[in-house]
């Protein structure tokens, strides 16, 4: 068996309870290969995704459920580098990334 | 970091929500699950992350300190790993974590659990994580 990570879904439960994602535009910062995102990604109206490393990346995109990929915008960029109209989120997720 | 928090207020709608999810300083436990007793058996050793996360912690307060945001909600929650072995534990952290130390001493204790005759048995990993919730000014 490999690795399981938190098969307990504690980490899904407390953002649930911390954040409504219901129709919201979201940043995630950290996204890696998408592991948290796959966890509120149905709520959300829009997510970009972002991530230096460009191969955690294409794994996310690999791995993006056909139902999310309208939805989902993966970047391989820093933060500093990211060129978006100011406002345009109305949630940050810092993903164990700051 | 105050850097990026700087941006995400930028690109962040007034009144808009930041959540932040990162590890604590405290050390990564390391047990062993025999059925559904639970044995302490060290620690996962790491020095730079945890020095790094007091950092992400400091740079949170300063941006809240300046008004840039205000604090809602702070918890912790435990994230926890199940391994079956230390091979794939070490193989985990030498592609995830390289920085991570499991020192000999508490490995080889691993591994004496791991060998009692046991049906139901596993390492686990636990890590506190800290949440928060913070509102843009």
């Amino acid at each position: 068996m490999p690795v399981l990570l938190d098969p307990e879904d504690t980490e899904t439960k407390a953002l649930h309870d911390y954040v409504d994602f219901s129709g919201k535009r979201v940043l995630e910062i950290g996204c890696g290969d998408g592991r948290l995102t796959w966890r509120y990604a149905d709520r959300a109206a829009h997510i970009v995704a972002i991530d230096p490393k460009a191969e955690d990346i294409e794994i996310a995109v690999e791995e993006c459920p056909a139902e999310l990929r309208d939805k989902i915008e993966f970047r391989a960029a820093r933060l500093a580098e990211l060129d978006l109209p100011a406002e345009k989120f109305d949630l940050a997720l810092l993903s164990w990334s700051l | 970091m105050v850097h990026a928090l700087e941006k995400i207020q930028q690109l962040l709608r007034p009144n808009g929500i930041l959540l932040d999810i990162h590890p604590t300083n405290e050390p990564a436990a390391l047990a062993v699950r025999l059925i559904e007793q639970i044995i302490p058996a060290g620690w996962v050793n790491e020095s730079d992350d945890y020095v790094e996360y007091e950092w992400a912690d400091e740079a949170l307060q300063r941006v809240v300190d300046s008004e840039r945001f205000a604090v809602e909600r702070v918890g912790t929650f435990e994230f926890v790993w199940h391994a079956d072995s230390m091979n794939d534990l070490r193989a985990y952290l030498a592609e995830e974590w390289k920085d991570a130390i499991i020192d000999d001493v508490t490995a080889m204790r691993v591994e004496e659990l791991l060998k009692l005759p046991v049906p139901d048995k596993e390492i686990l990993v636990s890590e506190a994580i800290r949440i928060a919730r913070y509102r843009r000014m």
